[in-house]
């Protein structure tokens, strides 16, 4: 690679510039970089780095609705609804490490209160892209609820960097909850679906439901006098096991944030599955890393069916015959951080979905050049 | 400005007003029998009344194709029901009706059963006939004979129907006659005359009894006017409209002598009818008046009975009802609450839902015997709900619904009139018992 | 062969329509000012039948339309001339409900209201609940994104639907969606949901089930003036509460209510906003008292709890029935159905009133006042001649909603009926880019062509202009 360009554009209308530059040839666009890891390498011949696109362009707290350059770190964003007692329901863990909102959405990426609001894609209102060929296009609006045209917002999640450049993005807030409280309870796998559901099942309405490293934790959130109650009815279900103060929690759940960031020198894989797989997913990790003696964690939301596995220790190939076997039994897998030379043992993606023709076909309409992330989603695209 | 009607002569066409309350909005659908069936727009309500406004503008003639799907129409009117526009597709279809039968030729097998239907039904005299050959034809083995040799399933679709419905009726049951008067029990409250019904005096003699009974213990002196004719039900769903006019005006006229204060009726399809008469003869200037009075002192038996504080003490009756809602009871009538607060209280009665609740069972007059197809399949899903409920005993206000839900019961629950329970509760004999 | 002898070969003779006066009873949707008569209807009973019947069709190039109940209200479902109409009512079973993974598979024509009927012996519901639930289909909600009451709180079809089994233009069948939500990959299914069928034919989905919330209260709160109402809702948003529904009537919705139902809505009330909370009980019973508060500090007149569950039925089904009730007040009306910022409702309420009052034309209110989606429906009388006036007024509302930083529609999207007015809240490279998508799934322009985007042929050379947002005028943002 000779001299890689880096555009870091302020405005759209220098974003739409730095695009507009055939001298930057294929871009790889990076945020924080917090997942730029995430599946194929890319290949580039300039930066397009959107963390100087970190404004807040409009707020109205009435409205519940708030518009941001798409640069913005999420925590930063959080810090400013805070004060009006809102939040993006968005909790995942790379927050703190600095993510953007518009690499939360290429990614899809969320945390555990996906259990109730899902990923990004859910609140996603309105964003402004710019193509590789310096389109500028807008979809959605500043309003909840808004049927008028495609939702290019859905697309470019999940997108990884291939289809354009998100610059705006208009997203709906939720209040806060005036209180919130954590269950703890130590199980294995099976006891915490099946707990899990009791809770669902009775109504108890937790915010997140949250399997990490042989614990449960379950949140809920609302008024003080119906949190108290909710917990006291979860704990009475969960038995002799469950604890619930508050330290606690709070380390548990930092443990969670920590197990799907990694650390250098692990692989972390995301893996998307029905709920009721757990067990049996918890089982394959298990005899996986124990037969190629790699260190395994793993953090699920069960009832989202997200699944977060952790390789630590062992060699790049040991690492590679893990995936593998996950892969295989799940292809809705995504690698988000590989060890060192765990590429070369392994291709990025494993079995394509079904409609992987359409998907290229998207990327055709959208960059027919290949000019954006170009390998990232190599060998399906 | 010229007034046309399209492709409808100027006889009482469907009125512009009544076809522009309908917004399109497809509210009705679900409720539809004939759509549930087969899912086309043109055998909808909202399709049918489209079709109506089509030839009402002249932008389709009436020919067999309309005809067909206005046949189809069972009339149950659940569409009225379901509809929040407060579209009257009964006096839509009654004036198309009419219309089709004048301009429309049927086909040769269509009139053919049509006549012999209309030959029968209407004639309790003719009906027992039949219906004793029915017997016979059970009695004697020949059903099951002809059943073995796969004769029946060779009959054409119309004859299978007819003779499937072929109730269990007791010889006997077949000509008992209810006394003229039956005298009010305690302190006299009303005068009522009841309608014996065609096919209902007939295959449900035993209903009448309890009808008579029931009424006499809540107080209310029963006459049984001589001579009742049908009341031109049949005819008047079918378009046959100038047969059912005279059929009223007789049954008005016999129904006036006997100086009732109400005129019941336990057959939800001839008490529709009956509450129609007013409209049927607000032409004519001899009945016109005459028709309204009576029209309006129609009742059916346990909307006479939800009127009346109950006098008579009900005795337990442990059985898990599913209470079928007959169209022309429910919707027509909209007589829905009553038969069910009546029968909830019976104490030891439990009364179960039936999924799919609104949906017609296919009888509708005579539906299941001119649209054999379809009535089977709604007779089928109806059956099929109805013991999924797994209650002791179906009760429904109409002899058709009746007859056709019976054809398709897998299972032998026994099926009654609601009066039936409520006779068996008061008398304080076991169900069974009362029936016989 | 032909075409048609072609598709009657492949689906039999009794699943097609070719007579003239039954076709016509496909002419329209729900909004019967569009009408087109098509050249066939046919009526496939499985998916694989779907896909032969679009294979045709890719083959001899020839138009296709998708039909749920027919019950949209924006033209989607309108034909195209020499094309034909796909009906999915034949194909309404429910494959499966699954409680333990909290969700339900079903066929495209099964209702929407089918689907919670089917899940109530679980104790779990399907949340979004458009007032057509009883008849609207599943596949014409996933090809609409449609909303409802309740969505305030929970969201959309797309919210809730998890995949989604399509026949592709060229008559291949993909599956898009999985499993979990979370899949590598774009979001090809958030973009199908909502693109009015105009990317292909849903054969099945698989939607998200909820649990039944442990308690739901619901009243009705009378207000003196609609900005009063329109306040209230604003408040009650601002203090944090998420109502599962905040709906409002206004006194001609009301009437038309009251003549349709038994009605529990004060007769004489000048507005009232019906409010439910949702899920578990001593949650519900705090916020209830707070909304209660939030109301009268606003200038409610009067409040109605419902005490039981036939009240609350009653309330709901007053209101669901409000939209077709209003045809027993007017012989005809428009349904509008634009969407404003939360905190501009009393402004653009009142706006409406004097708009209406200029053009002499009644406008009954009722609509999801939580969401900002208004559903102003404009009475008038076709005999009366009043018919250019509503609707020139109807789209002057639309418009009037993107002028204040809104949206042309909220749930009924774009359709026939407002492709035209789609460059006022779109420039061309917008709507360029949406065409890319629909090039990737449907390159021939075969699928339910004519909707959503303008077209000359449909909007005459020069379609409206476009509005600037609010902040573009304001300079925040800026167009290129
Ligand atoms: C009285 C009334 C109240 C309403 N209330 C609401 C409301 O509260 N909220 C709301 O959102 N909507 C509402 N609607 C609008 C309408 O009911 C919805 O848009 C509904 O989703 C349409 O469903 P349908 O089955 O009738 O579809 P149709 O009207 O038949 O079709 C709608 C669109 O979907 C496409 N389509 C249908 N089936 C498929 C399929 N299987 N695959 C791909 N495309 C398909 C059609 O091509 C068309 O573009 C209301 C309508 C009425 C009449
Ligand atoms: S009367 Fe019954 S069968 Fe006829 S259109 Fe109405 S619902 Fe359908
Ligand atoms: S009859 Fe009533 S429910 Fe049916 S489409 Fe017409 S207005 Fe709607």
């Amino acid at each position: 690679m000779s001299t890689v360009t880096t555009y870091r554009p302020t405005t759209l209308r220098a974003l739409r510039d730095a695009l507009a530059d055939g001298a930057g040839g294929r871009l790889v666009i990076a945020g924080t970089g917090t997942a730029a890891d995430w599946g194929g390498a890319p290949e580039y011949d300039g930066v397009l780095d959107t963390t100087g696109m970190s404004g807040l362009i409009s707020y109205n707290p009435t409205d519940m609705t708030v518009a941001v350059q798409a640069g913005m770190p999420l925590a930063t964003l959080q810090e400013t609804l805070a004060e009006h007692g809102q939040w993006v329901a968005l909790d995942p863990a790379r927050a703190a490490a600095g993510a953007t909102v518009g690499g939360l959405i290429a990614t899809g990426d969320a945390g555990p209160v996906r259990h109730t609001f899902g990923t990004l894609r859910d609140c996603v209102i309105g964003v402004t892209v710019v193509l590789a060929d310096a389109t500028v296009a807008r979809s959605g609006g500043h309003v909840i609820k808004n049927v008028a045209g495609y939702d290019l917002a859905k697309l470019f999640h999940g997108s990884l960097g291939t289809l354009g450049v998100l610059a705006e993005v208009i997203l709906r807030v939720h209040p806060r909850a005036a209180a919130t409280a954590t269950l703890a309870v130590r199980c294995d796998a099976a006891t915490a679906f099946d707990l899990g559901a009791r809770l669902i099942h009775g109504s108890l309405e937790p915010v997140a439901v949250e399997w990490c490293d042989g614990t449960l934790l379950a949140r809920f959130d609302g008024t003080p006098g119906g949190v108290e109650d909710r917990l006291r009815r979860a704990r009475e279900l969960a038995g002799s096991d469950a604890t619930d103060t508050a330290d606690a929690a709070a380390d548990a759940w930092a443990v969670v944030g920590a197990l799907v960031r990694g650390a250098d020198g692990d692989t972390v894989v995301r893996i998307g599955t029905a709920p009721d797989r757990l067990p049996a997913l918890a089982a394959l990790v298990d005899r996986a890393a124990a037969e190629h003696a790699v260190d395994a964690a793993m953090t699920s939301s069960p009832f989202a069916g997200a699944h977060t596995v952790r390789l630590r220790g062992g060699a790049a190939a040991a690492h590679a015959a893990v995936v593998t076997a996950l892969r295989t039994a799940h292809p809705a897998t995504t690698v988000c951080r590989w060890t060192d030379g765990l590429r070369a043992e392994l291709p990025a993606w494993g079995e394509p979905p079904p409609a992987v023709a359409v998907l290229r076909a998207v990327k055709h309409a959208f960059d027919p050049d290949d000019r954006l992330g170009s390998g990232r989603f190599a060998p399906w695209f | 400005m010229v007034l046309t009607n399209g492709s409808f002569d100027a006889h009482r066409p469907p009125r512009r007003e009544l076809l522009d309350d309908c917004v399109h909005c497809g509210f009705c659908l679900p409720s539809c029998p004939t759509y549930a069936v087969g899912g086309e727009e043109m055998d909808s309500p909202r399709g049918r009344i489209y079709l109506m406004d089509l030839a009402e503008r002249g932008e389709i003639p009436l020919d067999r194709t309309m005809a067909g799907h206005i046949d189809s129409c069972l009339g149950c009117l659940a569409c009225v029901t379901a509809c929040p526009s407060g579209v009257q597709y009964d006096l839509l279809l009654e004036a198309t009706r009419p219309q089709l039968e004048r301009h429309v030729p049927r086909t040769r097998r269509d009139r053919l059963v049509r006549r012999a239907v209309f030959a029968v039904f209407p004639y309790p005299a003719r009906m027992r006939v039949a219906a004793l050959f029915g017997v016979l034809y059970r009695r004697l083995g020949l059903r099951a004979l002809t059943h073995r040799l796969g004769i029946v399933d060779r009959l054409p679709a119309e004859l299978r129907a007819a003779e499937g419905l072929l109730p269990p009726v007791k010889v006997r049951s077949l000509f008992r006659r209810l006394p003229a008067r039956v005298a009010a029990v305690g302190e006299r409250r009303l005068r009522v005359a009841l309608l014996e019904g065609c096919a209902q005096r007939v295959l449900f003699g035993d209903v009448n009894a309890a009808t008579a009974r029931v009424l006499a213990a809540e107080g209310c002196e029963v006459v049984v006017p001589e001579g009742q004719r049908c009341c031109g039900a049949l005819n008047l769903h079918a378009g046959l409209e100038d047969d059912a006019a005279a059929r009223a005006r007789r049954l008005i006229d016999t129904f006036e002598k006997a100086e009732a204060d109400v005129v019941v009726a336990n057959v939800a399809g001839c008490g529709s009818s009956m509450k129609e008469y007013d409209r049927l003869l607000a032409d004519d200037p001899a009945y016109a008046e005459r028709a309204a009075r009576f029209a309006a002192s129609v009742r059916d038996v346990t909307e006479l009975l939800a009127e009346l504080e109950p006098r008579a003490p009900r005795h337990p009756i442990q059985a898990k009802v599913a209470y079928h809602d007959a169209c022309h009871l429910a919707n027509a009538q909209r007589i829905r609450r009553q038969p069910r607060d009546l029968l909830r209280a019976v104490p030891g009665i439990e009364l179960t839902d039936i999924a799919e609740a609104e949906l017609c069972c296919g009888s509708a007059g005579i539906y299941n015997l001119v649209q054999p197809v379809a009535a089977e399949e709604l007779g089928r899903r109806k059956a099929a709900n109805i013991e999924a409920a797994a209650p002791d005993v179906i009760a429904t206000a109409n002899a058709g619904c009746l007859l056709q839900v019976r054809r398709f019961l897998g299972r032998d629950i026994p099926l009654v009139h609601p009066i039936e329970i409520l006779d068996a509760s008061i008398r304080g004999v076991p169900l069974e018992r009362a029936r016989r | 062969m032909s075409w048609a002898a072609e598709l009657t070969e492949v689906l039999g003779r009794e699943n097609v329509i070719t007579d003239p006066a039954r076709l016509r009873t496909y002419e329209c949707d729900g909004l019967t000012g569009y009408r087109v008569v098509p050249a066939m209807v046919v009526l496939p009973r499985s998916a694989a039948e779907v896909a032969a019947a679009v294979g045709v069709c890719a083959r001899h190039g020839v138009p296709f339309v998708a039909r749920g109940a027919g019950t949209g209200l924006s033209g989607g479902a309108l034909p195209v001339a020499d094309g034909i109409v796909i009906s999915l009512q034949r194909l309404r079973r429910i494959v499966e409900v699954d409680p333990v993974n909290l969700r339900a598979v079903v066929e495209p024509g099964v209702t929407n209201l089918d689907i919670s009927k089917a899940a109530a012996p679980y104790g779990l519901y399907y949340a979004p609940d458009p007032s057509s639930q009883q008849v609207c289909t599943i596949g014409g909600n996933v090809a609409e994104n449609s909303g409802g009451a309740h969505c305030l709180k929970y969201g959309f079809t797309v919210n809730h639907v998890l995949a989604a089994e399509v026949v592709l233009a060229d008559g291949t069948v993909t599956t898009l969606g999985g499993d979990s939500p979370q899949l590598p990959g774009y979001d090809l299914l958030g973009a199908f949901i909502g693109s009015e069928g105009t990317l292909g034919i849903v054969t099945q989905v698989t939607v998200r089930l909820l649990a039944k919330p442990a308690a739901v209260r619901t009243m009705v709160a009378d207000f003196a003036t609609v900005a009063g109402a329109g306040d209230a809702v604003t408040g009650i948003v601002a203090a944090g509460i998420v109502p599962a529904a905040i709906e409002m009537l206004d006194n001609l919705a009301i009437q038309a209510v009251a003549a349709s139902t038994q009605s529990v809505y004060t007769l004489d009330t000048v507005a009232a906003l019906v409010v439910e909370l949702d899920g578990p009980p001593d949650d519900v019973a705090e916020q209830f008292e707070q909304v209660q508060e939030i109301c009268r500090a606003h200038g409610c007149t009067k409040v109605l709890v419902a005490e039981d569950a036939e009240q609350r039925a009653l309330i709901w089904t007053g209101r669901k029935a409000a939209f077709a009730a209003v045809g027993r007040i007017s012989p005809d009306y428009f349904v509008q159905d634009g969407v404003v910022p939360r905190g501009r409702l009393a402004e653009v309420l009142g706006r409406i009133a004097a708009m209406a009052d200029e053009a002499g034309v009644r406008v009954a209110n009722v609509f999801h006042a939580g969401d900002g989606n208004l559903h102003p429906l404009v009475l008038y009388s076709e005999a009366a001649g009043e018919h250019d006036r509503a609707e020139r007024l109807s789209t002057e509302i639309a418009e009037l909603c993107v002028e204040l930083g809104g949206s042309l529609s909220g749930e009924h999207g774009i359709g026939a009926d407002k492709a035209c007015s789609m460059p006022r809240m779109f420039g061309e490279d917008d709507l360029a880019t949406m065409l890319r998508l629909r090039s990737a799934f449907d390159p021939g322009g075969l699928c339910n062509p004519g909707k959503v985007f303008p077209t000359p042929r449909l909007c005459g050379e020069r379609p409206g202009r476009y509005r600037p947002h609010p902040l573009e005028e304001a300079g925040v943002i800026e167009r290129l």
